[in-house]
């Protein structure tokens, strides 16, 4: 087994949705249809996470929040 | 102040500015928000638990060791509330079709979550509309465990090695729970799509 013909792992994989797999291993990519069909499959499910909103809560979140924060009293320049 | 660091950021808390306390909620209210909305798919409940999170944060940040990243620090209390909540509530998964362990259709009718369920108010509806996607419903039918793990990893961009770090858990244990969660994933799409 050498590194064009060994099977690709999971984490390569993930490289490769993400463009970072070696050279080497893209060359076996490219002749392994067992492989490029694994590949193709965690890629949609990587794609459709990563694609994912980020949600706000409720407008004055920040405010309640600091109703109950104790800050202490201020020390130092922080404009510096 | 925006294009400050964490750790600066931090430093000015410390030191008692309150810009520098809102400009922490600023940058970490939505990711944290959306990780505890997506844990326990309630968005009243996660926004007592963001808030209960902040909270414990901003009131503790004397105790911020800064060798450690601030928001692995701010994760790490986000996901521990929403844990403990699922445990208390004995939530092991939030499935909408019904607990893992029902053995008949009656039993898994009986135990599913409806987002349909609290139609009526608009806070329903736009959980509906939000949580609503192929994607969400098939994380929603993940572990707490591996939510977390594949949140942190895909939505947030953590390395394992942060996320390791951020959920108190041995690297080849995130690995694992990651690819068992796309596996997982693949298969609820997949099964979908069929």
């Amino acid at each position: 087994m050498t590194e064009t013909t060994m099977h690709l792992t999971t984490d390569e994989i993930e490289l490769w949705a993400q463009g970072l797999l070696p050279a080497a291993r893209a060359m076996h990519l490219a002749d392994c249809s067992l492989c490029r069909v694994e590949a193709d499959r965690e890629r949609k499910v990587i794609l459709e996470l990563v694609q994912l909103p980020h949600f706000a809560p409720k407008a004055g979140f920040a405010d309640r929040v600091m109703a109950q924060v104790k800050i202490p009293t201020p020390s130092g320049d922080w404009t510096a | 102040m925006s294009a400050a660091s964490d750790q600066q950021i931090v430093a000015w808390a410390k030191q008692g500015h309150d810009a520098a306390f809102r400009e922490l909620v600023r940058r970490y209210e939505r990711p944290v928000f959306s990780l505890l909305y997506r844990m326990v798919r309630d968005r009243a409940l996660a926004e007592d638990l963001a808030q209960e999170t902040f909270i414990k944060v901003l009131n503790g940040i004397k105790s911020y060791r800064p060798e450690f990243k601030f928001s692995s620090w701010i994760f790490k209390i986000a996901n521990n509330a929403a844990i403990d909540h699922l445990r208390r509530k004995s939530i092991d998964t939030l499935s909408l079709d019904g607990s893992p362990s029902a053995e008949t259709p009656e039993q898994q009718r009986a135990t599913s979550l409806q987002l349909g369920d609290r139609a009526e108010s608009p806070l329903a509806e736009v959980e509906s509309r939000e949580l609503g996607t192929a994607i969400e419903r098939a994380i929603a039918r993940l572990r707490p465990e591996y939510r977390s793990c594949i949140l942190l990893r895909h939505v947030e961009g953590y390395s394992y090695e942060e996320i390791a770090e951020t959920l108190d858990l041995p690297l080849g244990t995130v690995k694992t729970y990651i690819h068992r969660a796309r596996n997982e994933l693949r298969g609820y799409l997949e099964d979908r799509r069929d």
